[in-house]
């Protein structure tokens, strides 16, 4: 075996161990995120139940006025419900770049962020005593938004610390960054996020999540993961 | 004496001049129907895509044309309102603010364009009530009625009566949804804007998208439609310069090159046909002059000088195009005239017409004296430049070998 096939052997591995360490079997994770744009700042507060990386479920708590909207990814799709106009939507694919929630992730984001072990080639670009950093450009066939995404993982816990998304012509657009990593049972996880968008029409804005309770690796109701699901845990 | 010799010359040699007069007079037909065809084609054209919705000025945040964002909104309607009261050249105005949505009917999602706007100004601003075509237009105290496009109403298989849902995000960035109930759907022929877009009062709309005092747009109908570009400039300067004030021509820039680019293919166009005429008369007067070849030569052995010679064949040749471009004028000015007030129809080529974003199928011809009189002019000179080589040629004669010329 070569040199260069060995890194690029251990950078899929460093991928797949951070994406199961930020997944985990099954997740019940309550978090707040806080909107922040050059006139507003806005606080949402919910709660997500997942399996995996394909099937999750989220439910706004906070502001009153949202309170009730609830979203529902499975694989590739994504619904939304809404109670006070007693729908059920799916998220058209057209919509999926359209900022969720008023933030700086998009619908992609929740749907898509965890293929990247398979979407992505993953090359090691450096290691560090503390850190190693990953190049991941999106595989021919796969229909990705990123041009290339450059993910920084702690060696400690094998989670991402700083995660760069660079659009086709190499130009950075983005910049998620993970800390305060603290233990969740026998888990680490990171509990502070920070998107910060870098195009200059965007450069006031910023998103921050903080998890604020999290259960990982117990049952989940399946129950959860399913359209009825989407009315029935509205309430 | 001169000008009467020039007169008889003119009607003895009927043959030759009524050809010249002729060609000249289709020739003036032609470039006066042509300039009114092509100037009221376009005109057409870009004030119906202008009145359809865009209008005549648009005012935004400074930014909002090149970054259409909730970050670069008109933020205080209420001062931009008082400033367009006080300004007499404004014939009506009124708010807008354009929200990309998700729209939701029974079973299928699409995505659009939903607008808050002020029903009433509306109607004068644009012509969406004009465009209604089942239902009703919005009016001042509605709620949570909608005014949508016929396309997206099909897309959404939705009728006058039903309810569609939308979801979106408001002014402040939060969540924002509501049901309405179709009031009208309309249909501007349009098709992208009949496919995409949906209308609801704005007082409602400002409560529901959290964009109280909030405006992307203010339109503008200026009393005198000609005078946008320079209303605009006086309503910038009123206003200040956190807001950017665009007149049509800046709005609708692509449209207004491709007219242009239009015309400069019809003159070109024009211009072969003319060479050709020219050419055709040219030839023609020098077979024309050199047949009275001889008649110059008795003329010059008469005493006539060179001179004199030169300036009675001058005005000949002026005396026929001036008859002839005035005959011209006035066929092309009353045909011109006519489908000013009778507009061609094109019946069966809506479709084509829409490919290019155009909502009409008749085209009125323009009738401007003073482009038929500049058009006159520009072939009373060709006309006379075309006869002036023939004319300095035979000049050049002398009597006895003009005399003798076979």
């Amino acid at each position: 075996m070569s040199p260069l096939s060995a890194c690029a052997d251990s950078a899929s591995e460093i991928i797949k161990k951070v994406e199961n360490n930020l997944n985990g079997k099954t997740a019940v994770i309550v978090l707040s995120m806080m909107v922040k744009t050059k006139r507003t700042e806005r606080t949402i507060k919910m709660e997500s139940y997942s399996i995996g990386k394909d099937k999750s479920f989220i439910k706004i708590l906070y502001p009153g006025k949202d309170k009730g909207i609830t979203f529902l990814k499975i694989d590739n799709s994504m619904w939304q419900y809404v109670p006070r106009i007693e729908k059920t939507i799916k998220i058209p694919a057209s919509m999926m770049l359209q900022s969720w929630m008023g933030s700086d992730f998009s619908n992609d984001d929740l749907v898509k962020e965890s293929s990247i072990s398979e979407d992505y080639n993953q090359r090691l670009l450096e290691e560090t005593d503390e850190e190693y950093q990953i190049e991941l450009l999106p595989t021919e066939n796969s229909a990705v938004v990123w041009g290339k995404i450059i993910m920084s993982v702690s060696k400690k816990y094998y989670l991402p610390t700083r995660v760069q998304y660079f659009d086709e012509d190499g130009i950075l657009i983005r910049e998620l960054t993970y800390s305060e990593v603290k233990p969740f049972g026998s888990r680490f996880y990171p509990t502070r996020w920070l998107m910060l968008p870098k195009e200059t029409e965007k450069e006031a804005n910023k998103t921050i999540i903080e998890i604020s309770r999290a259960v990982f690796d117990t049952e989940v109701d399946e129950s959860y993961f399913s359209k009825r699901a989407l009315r029935r845990y509205s309430k | 004496m001169l000008l009467r010799l020039a007169l008889r010359n003119i009607t003895a040699h009927k043959k030759s001049s009524s050809i010249t007069a002729l060609l000249i007079a289709i020739m003036t037909v032609l470039l006066v129907f042509s300039s009114a065809w092509m100037d009221g084609s376009h005109n057409t054209m870009i004030q119906n895509s202008v009145e359809i919705y865009p209008g005549y000025i648009q005012i935004t945040g400074k930014e909002f044309r090149n970054n259409p964002s909730y970050d670069h909104l008109i933020f205080d309607a209420a001062t931009i309102e008082l400033e367009l009261a006080e300004n007499n050249d404004i014939a009506w105005f009124g708010p807008r603010f354009e929200s990309f949505v998700l729209f939701a009917g029974e079973d299928k999602a699409v995505g659009g364009m939903l607008t808050g706007i002020d029903p009433e100004k509306e109607e004068h601003l644009s012509r969406l009530s004009a465009s209604l075509e089942k239902g009703e237009y919005l009016g001042a105290g509605d709620t949570n009625q909608i005014y949508i496009g016929y396309e997206l109403s099909r897309r959404l298989k939705l009728d006058v009566g039903n309810e569609v849902a939308f979801i979106g995000s408001g002014a402040d960035y939060s969540f924002a949804a509501d049901k309405f109930k179709i009031k009208g759907i309309f249909q501007t022929g349009l098709f992208d804007f009949d496919a995409s877009t949906a209308f609801v009062a704005k007082d409602y709309f400002d409560q529901i998208m959290a964009a109280e005092n909030y405006a992307t747009h203010f339109i503008v109908l200026p009393k005198q439609p000609g005078q946008a570009e320079e209303l605009a400039v006086t309503i910038a300067s009123s206003i200040g310069p956190e807001y950017q004030v665009a007149s049509w021509n800046q709005v609708m820039a692509g449209l207004v090159k491709a007219m242009k680019l239009d015309s400069v293919f019809g003159y070109i166009t024009l211009g072969i046909i003319f060479i050709v005429i020219f050419f055709v008369i040219m030839i023609y007067s020098f077979l024309a002059v050199f047949a009275r070849i001889r008649e110059i030569g008795i003329l010059r052995a008469i005493g006539t000088t060179p001179k004199q010679v030169l300036t009675l064949l001058l005005l000949e040749s002026s005396l026929l195009a001036f008859i002839s471009v005035l005959i011209g004028g006035v066929i092309g000015g009353a045909v011109a005239y006519y489908f000013h007030f009778h507009p061609i129809v094109f019946a069966g080529m809506e479709e084509q017409f829409k490919q290019y974003g155009l909502a009409v199928s008749a085209m009125p011809t323009a009738f401007m004296p003073l482009v038929i009189l500049r058009d006159m002019a520009v072939i009373f000179v060709l006309s006379v430049l075309s006869t002036l080589y023939p004319i300095l040629k035979i000049n050049r004669f002398r009597p006895v070998e003009a005399i003798h010329h076979v």
